[in-house]
């Protein structure tokens, strides 16, 4: 293939959030780069609500951002209404959210692609991969052309055997409309890459025109928004509007109209019309084995459940400036299509409405996450990386993250490099990972703040900073936005050291800062420096007692964390450890010691005695 | 290596030896011999002294000796510290409680050896077989305490940590999902639960037989009429003369306490007023103490003047005492004996002494540790018995749930309150095993209907 320049750096299977971000991060960092997508139309499509961010979402969003991702970017380009989720609470729970419009999203996304540098976009559907020696050297594609790479990454979301499900109807398909890759889990399984099934779902769309929106709550977008990109830092040029191209304008500006979304709920006839048809329900009637999420229950689900609720909560979330489709957030469901109806027709405002497309539940195949390494590389196939649902996530944000450190990943693979492992308490998307690549997952996994241990330091504002030195250490960053980051970083400090040590009366700014006034005004003598700088000042000298616990529980662990283990290692030749502790850990095969500690079996004698076996 | 951190632990295994050895090594070891012994010179490196060892709340806990390594010249290549203190399992932990309290960490197993080998003080193989030692040993103490678990205590504890998750979940859940139609945040019923943990967890502590078995002995009262000898048996069982002792009856006053040491029991002896028709107020004073110490008494050591005839007790006292927590102490043997009034003293156990010269306080201490240990040793499942550790835990469990509860009171933000209920939560599962998140979920998700 010529004008392909066959054999690539690195290939990524699929062009969804996660595979998006592993192209862009691999190209970014100088490696020739293929991605390849079963229809290049769908390249960053959401699948599921139009929506980017939300508790603990945001910050991952915002951490892409740090380490050169695009997502944070194409949300604020093409976001059509913002809110800042638990503003009443402290800042570390506090989270941006983002409505999109989902047209523009991808095709911004798919131009972004487009013009990368290092990075070829091109329309196949991967059948199969080419190993040799066991190692990953390439891949099948339906037209019969073959591509080789030294590494690949695959990003292929619910794609994998996906079937979906609408009432007993069943549908071949990652996303209705597309098709299904079905001959590429039997790659993975020559390989000896175990795979399991997951099942998630997705709620009707109705047409904006037939809901009657006078009853129902509006929720409206907040009017100074919180953007997750950081702006202050980046180059300004690199925000740039696919459909004003060359212009140097952010896609929404404050001032411009926000779109709202509606609050409605369920009401007692559409509790009847789902338990009485529950047995038609693909999930309730036998065709779906296993759980869905809990986070994200089917509306059979929230009524089998929670009995004693009358209602259920559900949001009408616009899709678009230029479309009148509507996401009904909370009604997802594998009811038959007549049902869907009936129930739509039960719900306040929604009498009249019209559907655009039915829900569905979709099950698919997932490789589960124990299997990779933490930096998401293949235990069993050299070469070989895993990003996104794939690896058992649900979530945009969850994929996109993961397809970055991947795309990092197989770029320094390439050139010889150590790894990029991120670390729990760096932020949400080390905390991600290791949770998956130690733990597993049962469900599709989500993101929730309570998963971090040590959440007070992962406030939102503070990402650009938590990630700098990976940043800085790999070049994710272009140099301009390096060096202002590091003058970012020294305002804050000294910022800090000025309200530590200048006075009103007997307090200082600080004490004051920490004493909770409610009327407490910024000093003048600090107002020249940037709001960003500020903010991120004011936080970490407010909650610099709980910041400085949060820091003296991660030194404690960082020992074991430094201590790596080597790739393969025989766990059965360590004297002392017991056989059915060494077999597991064989089986797992821990990066470092504080991996193995989190392992569900592994206790502290055996982690003394691994530390004294490795740490010589 | 972590090298801020002074670690301890119980170096000799519970209950099998003469002396406990605690093991210290870390930084904080020289300013811990200065301020535990009060010392006037440095101790010199590897030279064993005798001291008094004096908690952080000025009692003398034992005499012990003491040994100071400087590092790297040590097991462990760091700072060191060997306290030997008596046998006594309680006294070795009230050591350890103490050790903590100024601020050494309870080391892991293995921690020593460790430390040792990351400092270079010994090759592989010598860690590894110390290791294997070490395995062997935490697995049996694995075993043990998981049959404990497995009785009231373990149920106990399941029922605050089923308590504890469910408050945090409420908390986790208004932080996680601000956009789901959950019920209005209810600030009391979190303070309620927290307090019903918190009393709960204040009662583990204290009815624990161990807990207040390391904080106080076992308490015992020496009473009876004045003049029959109190103060002689306290002499006598203390070994050197603490008390007052006359021909004048009433000497002692007020009351007099000394500790003791029985087996594995330590033992607080409590001498009192002799008990009579009190003419003074003072005396009567005296007495009416005595009747409030028995309100508190494990065990009753009544003494009596066996030349005289049986005395009448008040009704308060007599009550109390029972044939499983009282002995009768006919005293003066030396003296010709009087059975008059004795029968309705004949329900329990009663031993012959002279206290003037010691005779049958064999028989005596004998009978008093068997009286004890059947009182305390019993393995039933009524009983909660709690170690060091596990009252450790406890008491940071009640320290996160204090600071919640200031939290609550201050209205701090609800991220930094969960903050403080994990480290509850952390502490429980450090005696019930580790909490893992997905557990609070499980519980977040089936009180809530979470998902949009
Ligand atoms: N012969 C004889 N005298 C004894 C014996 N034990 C104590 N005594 C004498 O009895 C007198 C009272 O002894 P204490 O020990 O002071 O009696 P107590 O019960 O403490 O008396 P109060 O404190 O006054 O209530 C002293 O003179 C003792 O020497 C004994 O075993 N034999
Ligand atoms: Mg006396």
């Amino acid at each position: 293939m010529n004008f392909l320049k066959d054999p690539f750096d690195v290939i990524v299977c699929g062009a969804g959030h996660a595979g998006c971000e592993a192209a862009l991060a691999a190209a970014r960092m100088g490696v020739r780069t293929l991605v390849l997508s079963g229809n290049i139309d769908t390249i960053a499509q959401m699948s599921c609500n139009p929506a980017i961010g939300g508790v603990a979402k945001g910050q991952i969003v915002r951490e892409i951002d740090a380490l050169g991702g695009e997502m944070a970017v194409n949300t604020d380009v093409t976001g059509i209404q913002f809110r800042l989720l638990n503003a009443s609470k402290g800042p570390a729970v506090q989270s941006p959210r983002a409505q999109c419009d989902k047209r523009a999203y991808a095709l911004r996304m798919k131009h972004v692609l487009e013009l990368q540098e290092n990075l070829q976009v091109f329309q196949a559907t991967v059948t199969g991969l080419i190993f040799k020696d066991g190692k990953v050297v390439g891949c099948r594609t339906n037209i019969d052309v073959d591509f080789h790479a030294k590494t690949v990454v695959i990003t292929t979301g619910t794609f994998l055997r996906g079937l979906m499900h609408i009432g007993k109807n069943k549908n071949e398909g990652g996303r209705m409309g597309d098709y299904s890759a079905k001959t590429l889990s039997g790659s993975f399984l020559e390989a000896g890459i175990e795979l399991e099934r997951l099942k998630t779902g997705t709620p009707p769309r109705l047409l904006g025109r037939t809901i009657d929106f006078n009853n129902l709550e509006e929720q409206k977008g907040d009017f100074d928004p919180t953007l997750f990109a950081f702006h202050d830092t980046r180059d300004e040029r690199d925000l740039f509007h696919v459909e004003q191209k060359g212009e140097t304008l952010a896609g929404w500006k404050p001032g411009t109209d926000q779109v709202s979304c509606w609050i409605t709920y369920t009401s007692e006839q559409t509790a009847n019309v789902v338990n009485e048809n529950l047995h038609l329900s693909a999930m309730y009637g036998g065709e779906i084995e296993g759980t869905g999420p809990r986070y994200c229950p089917s509306i059979e689900d929230k009524f089998v459940r929670f009995a004693d609720r009358s209602r259920h909560l559900l949001f009408l979330e616009p899709e678009g400036r230029h479309t009148d489709e509507y996401y009904i957030n909370g009604l997802s469901t594998s009811l038959p299509f007549e049902t869907q109806i009936e129930m739509i027709r039960s719900i306040s405002g929604l009498e009249e409405a019209q559907l655009l497309r039915p829900a569905y539940a979709v099950e698919y195949d997932f490789a589960p996450p124990t299997q990779v390494f933490p930096h998401l590389e293949s235990k069993k196939v050299e070469n070989l990386f895993f990003a996104g649902q794939i690896n058992g996530t649900s979530g945009y944000e969850e994929a996109a993250c993961q397809g970055l450190v991947a795309g990092v990943n197989a770029a320094l693979k390439v050139r010889g490099d150590e790894p990029l492992v991120l670390k729990r308490h760096d932020g949400y998307i080390g905390v991600l990972i290791d949770d998956l690549v130690t733990k597993g997952t049962q469900e599709p996994y989500r993101m929730f703040t309570s998963r971090a241990e040590h959440r007070l330091l992962f406030n939102h504002g503070s990402s650009e900073n938590r990630m700098f030195d990976y940043a800085k250490k790999y070049r994710l960053l272009a140099d301009s936005r390096i060096s202002k980051i590091e003058k970012k970083r020294s305002d804050i400090e000294g910022c800090i050291k000025w309200m530590n040590s200048n006075r009103v009366g007997e307090l200082t700014w600080a004490n004051l800062v920490r004493r909770n006034q409610p009327d407490f005004e910024m000093p003048k003598e600090l107002m020249g420096y940037s709001k960003e700088v500020r903010d991120e000042a004011m936080y970490q000298v407010k909650y610099d007692g709980y910041l400085k616990r949060e820091w003296k529980q991660v030194e404690k662990l960082k020992n074991v964390e430094n201590i790596k283990i080597p790739v393969g290692f025989d766990f059965l030749t360590v004297n002392g450890l017991k056989k059915e502790c060494a077999l597991k850990l064989n089986d797992f095969q821990p990066a470092n010691l504080g991996q193995a500690s989190r392992i569900s079996g592994v206790n502290p004698a055996d982690i003394s005695i691994l530390m004294i076996r490795f740490s010589s | 290596m972590n090298d801020q951190d002074t670690i301890v632990a119980v170096a000799t295994p519970h209950g099998e030896s003469a002396i406990s050895m605690l093991r210290i090594s870390g930084p904080k070891c020289l300013s811990l011999v200065d301020n535990v012994f009060k010392r006037k010179s440095p101790p010199r490196p590897r030279r064993s002294s005798h001291g008094d060892y004096i908690s952080l709340s000025d009692e003398l806990l034992d005499d012990v000796v003491y040994c100071y390594y400087q590092g790297p010249s040590s097991y462990t290549g760091e700072d060191s510290l060997e306290i030997m203190c008596h046998g006594n399992p309680l006294i070795a932990s009230k050591v350890l409680h103490d050790l903590v309290g100024r601020g050494c960490r309870q080391a892991d197993p293995g921690e020593f050896t460790q430390r040792a080998f990351l400092n270079g003080r010994i090759d592989l193989t010598q860690a590894e077989a110390v290791m294997e030692l070490i395995q062997a040993r935490s697995d049996k103490a694995i075993r043990v305490a998981n049959n404990q678990l497995r009785g009231a205590f373990g149920k106990q504890l399941a029922v605050l940590k089923d308590q504890l998750l469910s408050n945090v979940a409420v908390i986790e859940a208004y932080i996680d999902f601000p956009e789901e139609d959950l019920p209005e945040e209810q600030k009391q019923a979190q303070i309620n639960g927290i307090q019903k943990v918190m009393t709960f967890c204040s009662r583990l502590i204290d009815s624990s037989k161990y807990a207040a078995l390391l904080r106080d002995g076992v308490k015992t009262l020496i009473l009876g009429e004045p003049n029959a000898g109190k103060s002689s048996l306290l002499n006598c069982l203390l070994g050197f003369d603490r008390a007052i002792v006359s021909e004048e009856p009433g000497t002692t006053r007020d009351f007099l306490q000394e500790r003791l040491i029985l087996g594995d029991y330590s033992i607080q002896l409590l001498d009192t007023a002799g008990l009579r028709e009190a003419e003074g107020t003072i005396e009567r004073q005296g007495i009416l103490k005595t009747i409030e110490l028995a309100e508190e008494a494990d065990v009753f050591l009544l003494v009596v003047d066996g030349s005289l005839p049986c005395p009448t007790l008040p009704e308060e006292i007599l009550g109390k005492m029972n044939s499983e927590n009282t002995i009768v102490i006919r005293n003066k043997e030396d003296l010709p004996k009087s059975e008059e009034g004795y029968s309705i003293l004949s329900g329990f156990s009663s031993v012959s002494i002279c206290a003037k010269d010691g005779n049958g306080l064999e028989g005596l201490r004998n009978t008093l540790f068997s009286l004890i240990d059947s009182n305390f040793s019993s393995a039933d499942d009524e009983l909660i018995l709690i170690n060091a550790r596990h009252s450790l835990a406890l008491n940071e469990l009640k320290e996160c749930l204090e600071q919640a509860l200031a939290k609550f009171e201050l209205d701090e933000s609800a991220e930094l309150i969960a903050s403080d209920m994990r480290g509850a939560i952390d502490a429980i599962g450090r005696i019930l095993g580790r909490i893992d998140n997905e557990d609070m979920l499980d519980v977040l998700f089936s009180s809530f209907c979470i998902g949009k």
